[in-house]
């Protein structure tokens, strides 16, 4: 029994046709709005590297490496991504009225074509079924006052999947209702028709038909909805993941690339005909703008960001939603070269331009390779260099940079002076150069923690020297606060001032140096072999040359995101501390922000709404003695939050632990 | 409205501060506009803004050293000019012989409005500004929080002890700037490469002449004792331990 039979007089294949026509054309018209939106964009070239992307799009997409990374809806969602992809062919079939299987019959693939849709089928099946008892019965907060889209979304797949079930059975059986034909290669089929055999005929013909038109119905649907709701990135994942970013996790891009493949230099760059940061929707680049389209809505990197953990003005996944929202409401005037009166940035807020920490773990968590936080650190380079508009705090800092090369302000010529009475080589030409940063410079509790690992170094006969007075910020609070030329102005005289000194391998306590003198420098023309300091240790300890005793108190270790996540390094101060951590429920390259990145650690926080309180609550939570860190920032803010949350817990660099229980 | 703003280069109060031989040695000084002055500057251009014109600002300063960032930020503010008079024997601490010279320089420029700081924080005389006025012989206002320009007159503001008073003046007249009058904007980037295309004169003046004062002798303030953080482990241990140092110690119990 099938349903492929005149309908009111007319063939069924005119009407399907003429509903085919509808949906595809309203599909591809729209697909094509989209495309046409998205080569607004700027250039952003990454038609590169094409067997590696081949490789990445095989693992991240038709793998799912990172959307199982949530074990059940990732899960589920694998399982009707890939049930699918086994079955999209049977829409064909059962579009002509079975002529693909008629000629996958004559190749002698028939059988095993209709085992595969069923498995696809059933895959699908099993994969809803998870879905809507996680969004009905379980119900995770995350999506509590979600709209009721997803819902629908995942009844009508089902409704998709069982109807064909029921064609699928049906055409077992013949115009009597009795059994033709069981056909062993389509056993849920073959299931779905033992229960219509003996069905009164008119009455099973009646639900073919219905169950047919109720299928194209809904596929047709599905080809009109596709580009306007979160199911887009059916499509949009597609440029995402293979166009992913290749440059490390975290690197910004300078402001002007020369053909050498060289930043243009500060004195070089052609101001007056660039646009600094972007603020219109075609300053973003096309893949900037892609992201809005390959949104799936998961949720993922709401759940893991500190900013809106701690109720402030700042959801990832909104930023990616104002992308997609901001082309549909304006998309006439932009794609007619008009400028709306209101910006992108505008619908960003400045107020979720600014509560970010750059810590990477919406990035890191997206799924499909989404990229929020350069387009919040790219808003605020216009905010600062084109708008001079930028939270009041950072107006002092910004000139204490220019003039003292510090955010607080101290003379520069004190800079050294955390060193006195170390008899530190200073300047000279030594295998390592001690990179200092700011932090370990001038505030008190981090000179401390300079001193005690120039003390170690010393201990385990490691030659190295510091700039002292020479040294200057590395750059990073002005690069990820957008005051991208003055960041630049650093970079140029610190490479300056390294490649001067000769310098080719440093190690720095501070993660933030880490990042921009490992990863960021080499564009302006440093190129240089940078370790952090846990990695050194970790090294002089395997190595014999520092002897650590075990500790006999309890340790939990909170990871600065420029170094679990960023650097994707958490060994080395596990190895370098010794012994048994006990880990924070977030940690590792899963390691939540502790408040200080992306400038924040000198922008006013409201009371109620601090990231270091959540932090230093999580470290409490694991009941260990004190708390070990890597980094001045994660020092200053945990600290801080113990003392609000009114512990006396103590927190410490790894160099600190490891000099105590040093063996002399 | 042409506007002229007076502007002293100090040193960076973040400078190796070193007194040899009773003289302070400036050798290592990084210099920098005078805070007080970039609020003029400020309000300077705010009237430019409403009333039109022309910004210069006119500096007094050594033969030999280099000020031109800073002073071109506050070109890229909106200052519109800057003439820089070098003088070889310049020195921060002589109001008198240096108001002679900036009332010369800004005879030629006929300025409806003079604004100054109020004090250069190298010196703290508050002295420069009226000599100046009166050179000119046009009428001084000092240490003002805020300034109103009403057609061709000036309203401002200034806090005298317990009060507030706010005086009249036709124009033109010299302004003194306190510090609550503005907050200085920061320049665009584009301002500050845009600034570069500004006029920016160097002029030499002769060194100074006239009786005037030198400076006998410079000293740094005495270094203070350290304090004495006290240990305990609980706040009433700390508490005792505290009393019995107050009165064992320093004795003022």
């Amino acid at each position: 029994m099938d349903p492929f039979h005149p309908y009111f007089g007319i063939e069924w294949y005119w009407l399907l046709g003429a509903w085919a026509a509808l949906s595809i054309g309203a599909h591809m018209w729209q697909v094509g709005y989209i495309v046409r939106l998205i080569r607004l964009g700027g250039p952003d070239d990454r038609f590169n590297a094409w067997p590696v992307r081949m490789r990445e799009f095989l693992r991240d997409w038709l793998g799912q490496r990172k959307v199982i990374e949530d074990r059940l809806a990732g899960g589920a969602h694998a399982l009707i991504f890939w049930g699918f992809l086994l079955l999209v062919s049977d829409v064909l079939d059962l579009g002509t009225g079975g002529m693909l299987a008629v000629f996958l019959e004559d190749i002698y693939l028939k059988d095993f074509w209709n085992i595969v849709v069923d498995i696809g089928y059933l895959l699908a099946g099993t994969g809803i079924t998870i879905a809507l008892y996680r969004r009905v019965v379980l119900r995770p907060a995350k999506l509590r006052g979600a709209s009721i889209e997803g819902e629908l979304i995942l009844l009508a797949i089902m409704g998709i999947i069982l109807t064909a079930f029921l064609l699928e059975g049906a055409a077992m059986i013949d115009s009597e209702g009795a059994l033709a034909e069981r056909d062993g290669w389509e056993p849920v089929g073959a299931l779905f028709a033992s229960f219509m055999i003996n069905m009164d005929p008119a009455m099973l013909q009646t639900w073919v038909d219905a169950s047919f038109w109720l299928h194209m119905l809904l596929i047709g649907g599905f080809l009109v909805e596709i580009p306007q709701t979160k199911h887009s990135h059916l499509l949009g994942t597609i440029p995402n993941v293979l166009f992913q970013d290749h440059a490390p996790l975290g690197k910004q891009k300078p402001l002007q690339m020369a053909p050498n493949g060289l930043a243009v230099s500060t004195d070089d760059l052609d101001i007056e005909n660039l646009s600094l940061g972007t603020s219109n929707y075609s300053d973003f680049s096309w893949r900037q703008i892609s992201d809005g389209w390959a949104c799936t809505a998961c949720a993922r990197c709401q759940d893991v960001c500190p900013a809106f953990a701690s109720g402030k003005g700042l959801n990832p996944m909104q930023i990616i939603f104002d992308v997609k929202d901001y082309g549909w409401e304006h998309g006439r005037q932009l794609l007619a070269g008009e400028t709306p009166e209101e910006s992108l940035i505008d619908r960003f807020s400045e107020e979720a331009i600014w509560a970010c920490t750059t810590c990477f773990a919406c990035v890191d968590a997206c799924p499909v390779h989404i990229e929020h936080v350069p387009k919040l650190t790219d808003a605020r380079r216009h905010l600062v260099m084109e708008a001079a508009q930028f939270p009041n705090e950072l107006q002092a800092v910004f000139e204490n940079l220019e003039r003292n090369s510090n955010p607080w302000g101290f003379g520069a010529h004190t800079r050294g002076d955390w060193a006195e009475g170390l008899e530190l080589k200073v300047g000279e030409p030594a295998e390592y150069l001690f990179y200092v940063g700011c932090a370990g410079s001038f505030d008190n509790r981090n000179k401390q923690v300079s001193r005690t690992l120039a003390r170690l170094m010393q201990q385990a006969d490691v030659d190295f020297s510091i700039l002292g007075e020479t040294e200057m910020c590395n750059g990073d609070l002005a690069r990820r606060s957008g005051n991208e030329f003055l960041f630049q102005t650093l970079a140029e005289m610190n490479v300056t001032t390294l490649q001067e000194a000769g310098v080719q391998k440093i190690v720095t306590a501070c993660p933030h140096c880490f990042h921009t003198l490992g990863k960021e420098y080499g564009d302006y023309g440093g190129d240089f072999e940078v370790v952090h300091h846990t990695q050194l240790l970790a090294e002089l300890r395997e190595q014999g040359k520092l002897k650590v005793s075990d500790r006999d108190t309890t340790l939990t270790y909170h990871d600065p995101c420029y170094m679990g996540r960023i650097d994707d390094s958490h060994d080395a101060p596990r190895k370098a501390l010794g012994g048994e951590i006990l880990e924070m429920h977030r940690c590792r390259d899963k390691t939540f922000c502790c408040g200080a990145g992306g400038a924040r650690m000198w922008v006013e926080e409201d009371a109620d709404k601090r990231v270091n309180l959540i932090r230093a609550q999580e470290a409490l939570d694991t009941g260990a003695d004190e708390v070990g860190t890597g980094c001045p920032f994660c020092m200053t803010m945990l600290t801080d939050g113990m003392k609000t949350l009114g512990s006396e817990t103590q927190v410490r660099d790894v160099s600190e632990i490891m000099a105590e229980q040093l063996e002399a | 409205m042409d506007i002229a703003v007076l502007i002293k280069i100090v040193p960076d109060s973040e400078s190796r501060l070193e007194v040899r031989g009773g003289k302070l040695d400036e050798s290592d000084f990084k210099y920098m506009v005078n805070p007080y002055d970039e609020f003029a500057v400020e309000q300077a251009v705010q009237f430019k803004e409403v009333a039109g014109g022309k910004v210069t600002l006119v500096a007094l300063f050594s033969e030999t050293s280099s000020i031109d960032t800073d002073l071109r930020k506050m070109l890229a503010i909106g200052a519109d000019e800057v003439i820089v008079l070098r003088q070889s024997d310049y020195r921060g601490d002589r109001p008198a012989g240096n108001a002679t010279v900036l009332a010369e320089a800004l005879k030629p420029l006929q300025p409806d409005l003079v604004l100054c700081g109020v004090q250069g924080i190298d010196y703290y005389q508050c002295a420069t500004g009226p000599m100046v006025a009166h050179q000119l012989g046009i009428p001084h206002i000092a240490s003002v929080t805020q300034l109103e320009l009403a057609n061709d007159k000036l309203k401002a503001w200034r806090q005298v002890e317990g009060g507030l008073q706010v005086i009249e003046t036709s124009m033109p007249a010299l302004i003194t700037c306190q510090k609550d009058l503005n907050k200085v904007r920061f320049p665009a980037l584009k301002d500050i490469m845009f600034s570069k295309k500004k006029p920016f004169e160097n002029r030499a003046v002769p060194a100074a002449t006239g009786p005037d004062l030198t400076c006998a002798q410079a000293s740094l303030p005495p270094a203070r004792g350290g304090g004495e953080i006290i240990d305990g482990k609980t706040p009433a241990e700390k508490v005792t331990t505290l009393l019995s140092k107050l009165r064992t110690e320093a004795k003022v119990l």
